[in-house]
């Protein structure tokens, strides 16, 4: 018997008021890698990452993490769970009545043991990291929807999670800030050693940086390969996603 | 020196805005008057439309607020007497007036007083939204754009529904009141319902009072939520404040017009209530 | 008609019981008291500054109108004395307590579930729980104890304030002067009359705080779902007082 994967789907099944969203799937991620979960909107791609740290619950399947079962942990249980992996929302969500060094020091307030003051500082050092240091005392609402981005990364990183979930953080984007994001992104699967999984409807950063793809079509994983893969796939609904097409064999987003 | 400085200039702004929104307030009740006094004269060649509003704002209203007003007026009767009939206990361990006298107070102040105030929370949050949600969606600049004055068209219906309205509530409510009052009375401390339920002590001074507050509110109450509504700005949160500023807006109003006629009252009747 | 009433009175005791299960989660969390003390201290300044001066304004008024009610009538039998007896208990007991948390509520209760909805359907509460962060540790706990302080502060001022108003009433419209108005509360208002007052005060104070955010954190529907939260808070709020002074009244008379 093979390791097990790092992180696991298996059988996964959720519905939302009776229809159905996901419908048994499958989806293995390796340690390290930047795995990009792909498909249409409404599919189901948000609301596959959001059941990997309890925001949602799901239905029927398992899911696993670093070979221990995480889907039936009550909420109480989850707070190490969701220290070792983050996730960054597609609107930021940062608190709007912090100031982007505040933002990013809560999370080394609560969890990191650490003061006021040194974890401001420590705050301001993640700030850098992401190149926002000279913005960390002004507000969420002064900002550009790229930079609340990289600031919401930036407290995500602040526990040194070893995931890191992204829903769509180059939707809305101009191409710059998005690719600014997407290099941000390899660079802590490579020099962290950080495993990425994106949620993305955005092909520069789906060929851009994923290590790996998986199409979610119909509630089900269609495909999962290399971009590479990917592109020279004759699958007619691979073709039509890719391609960006409106008419083909794919029916309706979704379903 | 700087601080106390700035705190200063702080209440001046404050005394200045209140001022500023008062004139605009006095402003849109003479506005709604003139639209009342419009649509009367109008009656003749135009019925239809600002006669079906009206009645359409009566039933909203009444239906609204009727269990509402029902179930905490009883409530507050009952709370009252009680209170009253212990405290007599303590001191004269007489309860020969409590009956008469609850009715005045009843009838003079807290039929129509309490009444209100449960109205602008209901019926003056509804409007200040209803108005509010309008205004930020430009129904209302759409309004104006096809020759229709809002005042006409959404204020003097509501105005003149919660007057007749609050009348109609604060007569029901004080019955309530003083049936509640009485089964209170009557069981808790044993007063006998004959005495409690004693009307002789009412003057016409009293229903008169009971009638002009009563119609004071009744004005006071959808102007205030109007005036919320109108000056909404943004989005659904702007709506949320307009409607938190009607009720607190309609609720002091009230208190400061009970206050205004009850001194009123006592200052032309000689000090003798 | 029938049906409407039945469902109603369904939806109304699915939200009470929300709101007790709420209650619950706040008093676990009270235990071991590991509160933010930043946020404690941001929302008692806020919810101060935000309600001092109607509450004051509308107290002041509501003295006055007691005295004006209770005055000539006691002055007509001579008893002036018990002039401040008479507006006094009305005041303490029942006046002061109920108007201030209504004031309360409609300010600061219907803020704070505007700025929690807000901050639900923003997914700003997900964010903090993808921190490990529970939010109602972190957020609602410190609101709650901070809008139970506060209100019965106010109460506390507003009680006195209406005193005040009463007393300058008493003086100016019914020439009973301060030293008879003085002797006439510290004779007959025991401080038991007070501290009813406070009791409720607190017991309003958690429901006004409950149901304020209970409203604001199960808020579903964006922007229009935060105005009919802001508006079912204020009303559950209003009748919680009023079925919470009922049965108080009779409990410690």
């Amino acid at each position: 018997m093979s390791e097990r994967k790092y992180i696991e789907f298996k059988g996964v099944t959720k519905a939302f008021s009776g229809k159905p969203v996901l419908r048994g799937m499958d989806l293995a991620i390796d340690k390290g890698e930047v795995m990009f979960i792909i498909g249409t909107s409404g599919v189901g791609k948000s609301v596959t990452i959001k059941h990997l740290i309890g925001l949602l619950r799901i239905d029927a399947g398992e899911i696993w993490f670093d070979g221990n079962r995480v889907d039936q942990l009550p909420e109480r249980s989850l707070a190490p769970l969701r220290k070792r992996i983050g996730m960054v929302f597609q609107s930021s969500t940062l608190f709007d009545s912090m100031t982007l060094a505040e933002n990013v020091a809560l999370p080394l307030r609560k969890h990191g043991k650490l003061g006021h003051r040194a974890a401001l500082e420590e705050a301001r050092k993640r700030l850098a990291q992401v190149y926002m240091a000279d913005d960390a005392d002004r507000y969420p609402a002064e900002l550009s929807d790229g930079m609340r981005k990289r600031a919401a990364i930036a407290r995500t990183l602040a526990l040194s999670p070893d995931v890191v979930l992204f829903d769509e953080p180059t939707t809305g984007l101009d191409p710059v800030s998005a690719r600014r994001i997407d290099r941000l992104i390899r660079e802590l699967a490579e020099q962290l050693g950080v495993t990425a999984i994106v949620v993305s409807h955005d092909p520069p950063s789906i060929f851009g940086i994923a290590d790996r793809v998986a199409f979610l079509y119909q509630g089900v994983v269609h495909v999962v390969a290399t971009p590479a893969e990917l592109r020279a796939s004759q699958d007619p609904i691979v073709q039509q996603f890719i391609g960006g097409k409106s008419s083909g064999p794919m029916e309706t987003p979704g379903f | 020196m700087m601080f106390l400085r700035t705190r200063i200039e702080a209440i001046g702004d404050a005394v200045l805005g209140f001022f500023r929104a008062a004139v605009e307030l006095w402003r849109l009740y003479i506005a709604t008057i003139a639209g009342v006094a419009r649509g009367f004269s109008r009656r003749r060649d135009r019925r239809g439309r600002p006669r079906g509003e009206v009645a359409r704002q009566l039933y909203s209203i009444g239906n609204r607020s009727l269990v509402f007003i029902i179930v905490t007026l009883g409530f507050i009767g009952m709370v009252m007497t009680y209170q009253a009939c212990l405290q007599l206990g303590r001191v004269t361990g007489d309860y020969s007036q409590v009956g008469s006298q609850f009715l005045r107070l009843i009838i003079s102040d807290f039929g129509p007083t309490l009444t209100a105030m449960m109205l602008a929370t209901r019926v003056g949050a509804g409007i200040a939204a209803e108005i509010g949600s309008m205004k930020v969606t430009e129904q209302i600049d759409a309004l104006r754009m096809s020759g229709v004055l809002p005042i006409d068209y959404l204020i003097v219906p509501r105005f003149l529904a919660c007057l007749i309205m609050t009348l109609v509530l604060a007569i029901l409510g004080s019955v309530i009141m003083y049936a509640a009052g009485g089964l209170t009375a009557q069981y808790s401390f044993g007063v006998n319902p004959n005495s409690f339920y004693d009307l002789s002590f009412i003057r016409p001074r009293h229903v008169v009072v009971f009638v002009v507050k009563a119609l004071a509110y009744g004005a006071a109450i959808p102007i205030v939520a109007g005036f919320c509504g109108l000056r909404a700005r943004g989005s659904s949160e702007g709506v949320g404040w307009a409607t938190t500023a009607a009720v607190i807006g309609g609720s002091f109003a009230v208190i400061l017009l009970d206050f205004i006629i009850s001194a009123s009252a006592l200052w032309l009747t000689g000090g003798d209530l | 008609m029938i049906g409407n009433v039945g469902a109603g009175a369904i939806r109304v005791a699915q939200e009470v019981g929300g709101i007790v299960v709420l209650t619950g989660q706040v008093l676990r969390a009270l235990v071991p008291p590991r509160i933010d003390g930043r946020e404690l201290l941001k929302n008692l300044h806020k919810m101060g500054n935000r309600s001092v001066p109607i509450v004051v304004l509308t107290a002041f008024f509501a003295g006055a109108l007691m005295m004006l009610q209770a005055g000539p009538f006691v002055k007509k039998f001579g008893a002036t004395s018990l002039a401040g007896w008479g507006a006094g208990y009305a005041v303490l007991r029942e006046i002061g307590p109920i108007l201030i948390a209504l004031m309360f509520s409609g300010r600061v209760g219907a803020n704070n579930t505007a700025e929690l909805s807000t901050m639900t359907v923003t997914e700003q509460l997900d964010g903090l729980r993808a921190l490990a962060i529970d939010p109602i540790r972190f957020l609602v706990v410190p609101r709650v104890i901070a809008m139970v302080v506060m209100l019965v502060v106010l109460t506390v001022i507003g009680d006195l304030v209406a005193l005040l108003g009463a007393s300058i009433v008493g003086r100016t419209m019914l020439e009973i002067d301060w030293s008879t108005m003085y002797y006439s509360f510290a004779d007959n208002l025991k401080p038991y009359d007070f501290l009813h007052g406070v009791y409720k005060s607190i017991a309003f104070g958690v429901a006004i705080a409950m149901s304020s955010c209970y409203f604001g954190v199960t808020v579903r529907g964006g922007a229009v779902g935060v105005g009919r939260a802001v508006n079912a808070a204020v009303v559950a709020a209003a009748v919680s007082i009023m079925l919470l002074d009922f049965f108080l009244t009779y409990l410690t008379g």
